[in-house]
């Protein structure tokens, strides 16, 4: 049962990829400049001292007197292979960049949401708890400012605060020069927007859970209430926690760009943000077409934890 | 459970057809406004409103007004949260970032509704091979992170005010084309569009003026929650130096601007962002009141 709803969310995961791949393809070519100039070094298509000769050898070379299709057709070929050429700007192959950057933003984005999680899942746990008027207005203005602090301007008042007049973190984010204390603000920063977002639901859910017959049932057994809350309650409250994980990722990797450039993590975003303002087409695409199918990978992981968890989903 | 199905009924009614659901539209704001969370967060937008209409008039200084011999001066009396690098006046900067956000997030949504209720309204009612091919291009532009499809949409066509708008708002119209979609989905089932069938109306007559009224509460719902959503990924996009360009304020490049400056000009990074940061709050709670007014069940899911 589950190998078939498996293969049937593959079914719509495959075409998905298609189309991102198609995504990153018409990006390189909609991307106003021409590559064959950008591969020679040369600025601005007005240039007078062109060769137009070498212009016409490179664009050969390049595969870019071909037709369209067969450059699409040959582009995605390529990636299957993991080749996306050269970059012109910067001269290295754009794989290897990408194979350096994206271990740094999955481990980044890992850790956030572990710690979102928990401090999400806990803080939904004690506001269901305590739950009265005042409780509801806390855990309601907690998500409200989580969610509304701009991720950008909380790292900043962070650095402000812990980094430069406590000392207690580094500025930089980098584990290998500063050692994992380095993690401490970015993961922080990205960290409380889902952080709110999950004790919110999980105070909603458990709400919800705790006024079923079962709770009553099990009150009425002598169990103790730690295990009530742990084990039954929290059990049944969890799905639509993941639901919000799912939705969450998107919206993670959009705050992971800007605190990579901030804490200058080499990551995925740093390396899309530079590849941007650089003109490096080949980055560009690279780098769009994995952090689009990284997303939709664990999108797809996210739905099966979900069927998994709660058998009742049958997508 | 009783208030449950009272705002359900609250919701199918918002039909603004008649005299009768006009004065149930009353009652419903009147309810709305029962809550002294909505009344903060309604005034708090109004006044947010208020400051980006008339920012030319409020602020003290001329937003653009360079006076290097001052440059990053501290927050005093003449300058309420100090100046920037040029010696320009922060505050003023600041007021005038409200028109610039506010602006560009109502044109993104105005113009994301429209173009997506459309392409959800035709993609719900002509079932079959329109929809499925609108719904597939669809998962393709859901499955790449908002900021990153903004990004890309920027590196394509240049940070140019229009251009941004219409990359912000890509997102926007697959979120109202998938919740329009939805409800025309459910609607085009029911007895009285057969019977418009059956009187010979077009579709476009059916779809807009028979269909697509139902599908008001969600859009509003929609529109208010998206609201918050959109200024917020304008500034990241300022912020990354692709969204707004100098000289026009905008509190994203503002705040990027005071990176480099922290350690002994805070005020440069901290005072647009409390901007932002109240922005945000006043749209992200009236979007929130209104959709635990319209939409209890969240079935609006951003």
């Amino acid at each position: 049962m589950f190998l078939k709803v498996f293969l049937r969310r593959l079914f719509t995961f495959l075409p998905t990829i298609l189309g991102i791949a198609t995504f990153a393809f018409i990006l390189g070519h909609a991307t106003p400049g021409d590559p064959a100039y950008a591969a020679l070094g040369i600025d601005l298509e007005g240039y007078s001292g062109v060769d137009q000769e070498e212009v016409e050898r490179v664009r050969k070379e390049l595969g870019l007197d071909k037709p369209i299709l067969i450059q699409y057709v040959h582009w995605i070929w390529n990636a299957l292979q993991g080749d996306f050429g050269r970059s012109y700007v910067n001269d290295y192959v754009v794989m290897d960049a990408v194979i350096e950057a994206l271990p740094n933003t999955l481990y980044l984005l890992g850790l956030t949401m572990l710690t979102a999680i928990i401090i999400g899942v806990s803080i939904g746990m004690i506001s269901a708890v305590f739950q009265g008027t005042a409780g509801d207005l806390i855990a309601r203005l907690i998500s409200i400012i989580g969610v509304s602090t701009p991720v950008f301007w909380f790292a900043l008042i962070l650095i402000l605060i812990f980094a430069y007049n406590l000392d207690w973190f580094p500025i930089g984010g980098v584990v290998e020069e500063f050692g994992p204390k380095a993690l401490v603000l970015p993961v922080a920063s990205i960290a409380l927007h889902p952080a709110a977002l999950i004790a919110r639901m999980t105070r909603s859910s458990m709400l919800e859970v705790l006024s079923h017959d079962m709770i009553r049932t099990a009150t009425s057994k002598g169990l103790f209430r730690s295990r009530i809350f742990f084990v039954h309650a929290l059990r049944n409250a969890i799905n639509p926690v993941i639901t919000v994980i799912g939705f969450q990722t998107g919206n993670l990797v959009g705050g992971a760009v800007a605190i990579e450039v901030i804490f200058t993590i080499r990551g995925m975003g740093e390396l899309l943000i530079t590849a941007i303002h650089d003109k490096d087409i080949l980055v560009m695409q690279c780098a769009i077409l994995v952090i689009g199918v990284s997303f939709a990978v664990i999108n797809l992981i996210v739905d099966m934890i979900y069927i998994l968890i709660d058998p009742r989903i049958r997508l | 459970m009783k208030s449950k199905i009272k705002y359900q009924n609250n919701a199918n009614n918002f039909n603004f057809s008649s005299n009768e659901t006009w004065s149930s539209f009353i009652k419903n704001l009147k309810l709305f406004f029962s809550k002294k969370l909505n009344i903060f967060s309604f005034s708090l937008v109004i006044f947010l409103i208020f400051i980006a209409i008339f920012a030319p008039f409020l602020s003290p200084h001329q937003y653009d007004m360079v006076n290097p011999s001052n440059a990053l001066a501290p927050p005093s009396l003449e300058h309420l949260m100090g100046t920037d690098t040029t010696g320009r006046d922060i505050f003023s900067r600041a007021l005038h970032g409200t028109t610039t956000s506010l602006s560009l997030a109502l044109t993104t949504i105005i113009f994301g509704l429209i173009t997506g209720v459309s392409l959800g309204a035709i993609a719900g009612y002509f079932v079959g091979i329109v929809d499925e091919i609108i719904m597939r291009i669809v998962d393709v532009f859901m499955s790449i992170p908002g900021v990153i499809l903004a990004l890309a949409m920027v590196a394509i066509l240049g940070p140019e005010p229009i251009y941004l708008i219409l990359a912000l708002s890509i997102r926007r119209i697959i979120q109202f084309a998938r919740v329009t979609r939805g409800v025309v989905l459910s609607i085009k089932e029911l007895d009285y569009i057969s019977a418009c069938h059956a009187l010979g109306m077009s579709h476009l007559r059916i779809i807009f003026i028979h269909v697509l009224p139902n599908c008001i509460g969600p859009i509003i719902v929609l529109s208010t929650v998206l609201i918050g959503n959109v200024i917020l990924m304008e500034s990241t996009l300022s912020f990354l130096g692709l969204g707004i360009q100098e000289p026009t304020p905008s509190w994203g490049t503002m705040i990027a601007k005071g990176n480099e400056f922290l350690t002994f000009a805070p005020w440069v990074s901290v005072a647009p962002g409390i901007f932002l940061f109240t922005t945000m709050i006043a749209f992200n709670l009236f979007g929130d009141g209104i959709r635990d007014h319209l939409d209890p069940k969240d079935k609006v899911t951003t």
